[in-house]
């Protein structure tokens, strides 16, 4: 024995501890037997409800800071399983009020619950007559609850549903792979357009709230100082859209397939970008009817579709614009040379035919844009060449996409030579094929955009920037700011030279006394475009004009596209007049006097 | 007599006491996380599971290896560990202070190791036959040695762990041969401190100090200087207090655990009893806890797990694992009395220290009659380091009952 005290010690060390242990007996006993009924009458009756305050998904505004895309206030009801399905009377009321069998609804509730005491949504947007009927029967409905939520609505008069794309609830296989981002079942989340490339930007941060409710669901105490914090809003976008000339091409787009964007050239801002037939996005706010979703599914004009960057047709005439580009910049193609249109061009065997069967006469490559004669450029394309011709058309940024803010893009197709002998096999076509390209017709395809971007380029001589919707994000609780800016490109393959002949013959195109699209005349601006008339196997030809204006430093640059609309110079070109003259009027200081 | 490594010796009923509570741990930690939406809860009973599985190798290592390699190495181990949380206070990760080092899909916590480490420095050094308390600076290393990851472990900031290294340090001067005197001279003046935020309190203080002082009948030297001592305390503390900015006494009251708001503690103290009391005698029944299910209590698996005992298996439940406890208790400090080598005396001296104090702590702040640090409950709560530090203390428990007729 080294230390004679340590049984003492020890003796005092244990009476501490009998001690200690005593303290914690003693409590123990009046807490679960003296005071056993008052916690057990507490925990039945005063349950702490968890309540998730979703937060307000971010705005959406254009570009002069009129608002596009809002929310609105909707209501949803929930039960508690635990209490819910303890009472009869509960349940049958219930089914009655939201319109369910009563097997049903139970059948769901055991279901999709994930605990007794974690709610279950039951319906959202319910309407006002059931949310007063729940109020006045709040005795009998125990367990029953109802939350505010919100839904998406569009004051601004503008649709476009294809730009702002719409939200659906999370799928069980996206809450298993985006849990990390907290999403909880019943969230909402984008699925198309601005909703869907912006969704972790709009979406905001859920909070959690903790109320004490009584037996009949009554908010007793707001428990929420004790829980972390408050929703935070999402981020609201500001677009680039012109809201009044937006709805000013939907307005002319209406019943029309097809679509109309309208670029600033400037900096690649969207100002309008339109796709038709399109839907009105409200349908998407409320929960969707099967009805109505088969409807949309089962047009036949397929309004669900983005035309203006996700389909893909056949460019026509506006096209020449790059073979007489490629032919500039080679040397193939001079100003000054001249070729004789008949109305047609025989190559080998087979007659290629130009639009105006009497023949243009004898047009110089200036004229050959202006008129839009077919002769020329079939003529020249075997000069030029494929090579040549896919290599411009590949510095125009065709067969690839435009790097717009917008989902699923489509690239086009631009085919060259590898591309031709995989489809036909080597040597197993003949350039014919070609003369088809050079006029924008055959394997040649190209989505709207596009051609807007194409549009930009030649307005700007060369330089463009990737389109964009959305101009900047602002964080509405403290005002931080996003820029979102994207550096000029250039098309350096091609000279100003070449960009001044082409800019003159879309001048003339519109200006010129033989031109093929008098319909976009402006007093006082001058408008340069081309037209197109794209034959197609399907049906009508696709009208097609693209353009910009002012001739000198454009400020708008657009692309119509009516498919199956006809002529190019009689179908599309007068939409882009007509959008012209309001976009010049309400800019009035955007105005270049000739 | 059997050799190192034998497992002859090896004290089976203070093993069963340990696996016992461990098996009931598992099962309140399987209740607290079952009905949760998110899979990282659920993980979190396999995950513990695993640590149980490594925790008795550890158990064994420790009960295993000769106490001598442990003595050797006390200060080389300590070295490490104070390392490990100044490297913790860099790196470390966590929710709002810096506990744990990230290692892979494991977190350690190194104040947990810590704990383990200073004990056995401390004992190392107070069980040199050269120490004598006369001597200040035989009190002052041992203090050093529990201050300096006393401090860096305050600074993380994590209150519960900081608190155990405080609770260790007189109780093990004491068993080592500190007086009761100079424990009563030192501990006096802390109860002053706290006492004088009331007047009552802190007149209660001085009537209990003064008759200690008189009943120790030291002279009237010791007693003046004691008194004015603590006097001064009592009458210098709301002095400096009101010197004190609203945010600096905050901060203080807040890692005091007397202002228990800011982090919803105070409502967890309340639900935490409603959970308990709910219960009654025979409890609701496994998993049928209706409090505990409704997971307003953030922290139920940690350190508010026995709620879920209290609420599931009622007062029998709660009385179980109480019992289990307390013999741990008993045993280990009926040991602490008999073991021949002094360093294992006080290693296992300082071992039930530390259970007794998580215990009454930890038990007590989900009764609502201590304030709420963030203590966990040993081998209840989740938590793989606190297991493994603890498996490893009930290891120099086995390790020292096997050798226990052994002098070194």
């Amino acid at each position: 024995m080294m230390n004679p005290d340590l049984d003492t010690l020890k003796r005092f060390y244990l009476a501490v501890a009998v001690f200690a242990f005593l303290v914690l007996v003693v409590r123990l006993g009046q807490l679960q037997l003296y005071n056993w009924d008052k916690y057990f009458r507490e925990s039945e009756q005063n349950r702490i409800r968890e309540i998730i305050l979703d937060a307000d998904r971010g705005q959406m505004y254009d570009r002069n800071g009129g608002i596009l895309v809002d929310n609105w206030p909707s209501y949803s009801v929930s039960v508690i399983p635990y209490e819910f399905l303890k009472s009869d009377t509960a349940v049958t009321m219930l089914s009655s009020l939201v319109d369910e069998s009563p097997e049903h609804l139970v059948k769901r509730i055991k279901k999709e619950k994930i605990s007794n005491f974690n709610p279950v949504r039951i319906k959202r947007q319910i309407g006002f007559k059931t949310l007063s009927a729940l109020e006045e029967n709040r005795l009998d409905l125990r367990g029953v609850f109802y939350n505010i939520e919100s839904k998406r609505y569009y004051p601004g008069g503008v649709r476009a549903p294809h730009v702002f794309g719409y939200l659906d609830e999370i799928t069980a296989p996206e809450l298993t792979t985006r849990k990390e981002q907290g999403y909880r079942p019943g969230d909402n989340t984008g699925r198309t357009g601005l909703e869907l490339v912006y969704e972790s930007y709009l979406r905001g941060t859920a909070a959690v709230k903790y109320v004490e409710v009584d037996v009949l669901g009554r908010e007793v105490r707001d428990l929420n100082e004790l829980s972390n914090s408050e929703p935070l809003p999402g981020k609201n976008l500001y677009l680039t859209l012109d809201a009044s000339l937006q709805r000013f091409l939907e307005s002319r787009m209406q019943g029309k397939k097809g679509a109309a964007i309208a670029l600033d050239p400037r900096n690649g801002d969207v100002l309008a970008f339109v796709s038709g037939p399109d839907y009105a996005p409200e349908l998407f706010s409320d929960a969707l009817s099967p009805e109505t979703w088969n409807s949309l599914i089962n047009d036949e004009g397929h309004p669900l579709y983005n035309r203006a960057s996700q389909s893909l047709f056949p460019p026509g005439s506006t096209f020449k614009l790059i073979l007489a580009a490629a032919g500039l910049e080679t040397g193939l193609i001079d100003t000054t040379e001249q070729v004789h249109c008949t109305g047609g061009y025989q190559f080998g065997r087979r007659r290629f035919k130009c639009w105006k069967a009497g023949g243009h006469g004898t047009v110089n490559l200036r004229n050959a844009i202006q008129q839009s004669c077919n002769v020329f450029f079939y003529k020249k394309s075997l000069d030029v060449g494929l090579d040549n011709w896919s290599k411009y058309a590949g510095f125009f940024g065709f067969g690839k996409e435009t790097g717009i803010d917008l989902p699923d893009e489509n690239p086009g197709l631009l085919p060259d030579k590898a591309y031709l002998d995989a489809r036909y096999g080597e040597n197993n076509w003949t350039r014919g094929l070609l003369l088809n390209l050079a006029v924008g017709q055959g394997d040649l395809l190209v989505t709207p955009l596009q051609m807007a971007k194409l549009a930009m380029i030649l307005g700007n001589e060369g330089r463009w920037f990737r389109p964009r919707l959305v101009s900047k994000i602002v964080d509405p609780l403290t005002n931080e700011t996003v820029e979102l800016t994207s550096p000029p490109f250039q098309v350096a393959q091609v000279s100003q030279r070449t960009f001044k002949i082409l800019k003159e013959g879309m001048y003339l195109v519109v200006n010129g006394p033989h031109g093929t699209a008098h319909a976009a005349r402006l007093a006082g601006v001058d408008v340069c475009g081309k037209t197109g008339t794209a034959q197609n196997p399907h049906g009508q030809s696709h009208a097609w004009f693209i353009g910009f204006a002012p001739r000198e430093h454009p400020v708008i640059a657009f692309c119509i596209m009516i498919e199956n609309g006809g002529g190019g110079g009689a179908v599309a070109a007068p939409i882009a007049g007509g959008m012209l003259k309001a976009f010049f009027a309400s800019n009035t200081t955007r105005v270049v006097k000739r | 007599m059997a050799g190192y490594g034998s497992t002859k010796r090896i004290d089976f009923a203070l093993l069963t006491t340990v696996l016992l509570l461990i098996v009931f741990g598992l099962v309140a930690l399987y209740s607290a996380t079952y009905i949760t939406e998110s899979p990282a809860s659920q993980l979190k009973f396999t995950k513990q599971l695993l640590w149980v599985v490594l925790g008795f190798f550890v158990l064994l290592t420790s009960a295993m290896v000769p106490l001598k390699t442990f003595h050797k190495y006390a200060y080389l181990i300590y070295a490490i560990s104070v390392l490990l949380l100044a490297i913790v206070l860099i790196v470390g990760t966590g929710p709002g202070s810096r506990r744990w080092i990230a290692l892979g899909p494991l977190s350690l916590q190194p104040a947990e190791l810590a704990k383990v480490a200073t004990l056995l420095a401390l004992a190392k050094y107070l069980s040199h036959d050269s120490r004598n308390f006369d001597n200040l600076k035989d009190i002052l290393v041992p203090f050093a040695v529990i201050s300096l990851p006393l401090l860096l472990i305050m600074n993380q900031p994590d209150l519960g762990s900081a608190l155990v290294f405080l609770a260790l340090s007189l109780p093990v001067l004491h068993w080592a041969g500190l007086p009761g005197v100079v424990l009563f001279v030192l501990l006096a003046p802390v109860l002053s401190f706290f006492s004088a935020f009331s007047y009552y309190s802190f007149l209660i203080a001085m009537i209990l100090i003064v008759s200690v002082l008189f009943l120790m009948r030291r002279g009237t030297f010791f007693f003046l200087v004691n008194f004015a001592l603590n006097v001064g305390v009592g009458v210098l503390t709301p002095i400096l207090w009101h010197l004190l900015k609203d945010y600096q006494k905050n901060r203080i009251l807040t890692f005091l655990g007397m202002v228990t708001d800011p982090h919803g503690l105070g409502y967890q103290v309340i639900q935490s009893k409603v959970a308990i009391g709910s219960g009654g005698l025979l409890g609701k029944g496994f998993l049928a806890g209706t409090q505990t299910h409704l997971r307003f209590l953030p922290e139920q698996h940690t350190d508010f797990i026995f709620c879920v005992v209290g609420e599931e298996f009622g007062f029998l439940g709660g009385m179980l694992i109480l019992a289990l406890f307390l013999y741990l208790i008993f045993k280990s400090l009926n040991l602490a009395a008999v073991v021949k080598s002094r360093f294992a005396s006080i290693l296992v001296f300082g071992v039930t220290v530390i259970f007794l104090f998580q215990v009454f702590v930890n038990i007590g702040m989900t009764m609502g009659i201590m304030p709420v640090t963030g203590l966990p409950l040993p081998f209840l709560s989740y938590g793989g380091s606190a297991l493994i530090a603890n498996l490893m203390l009930v290891g120099f428990l086995l390790n020292a009952s096997r050798t226990r007729f052994e002098y070194t």
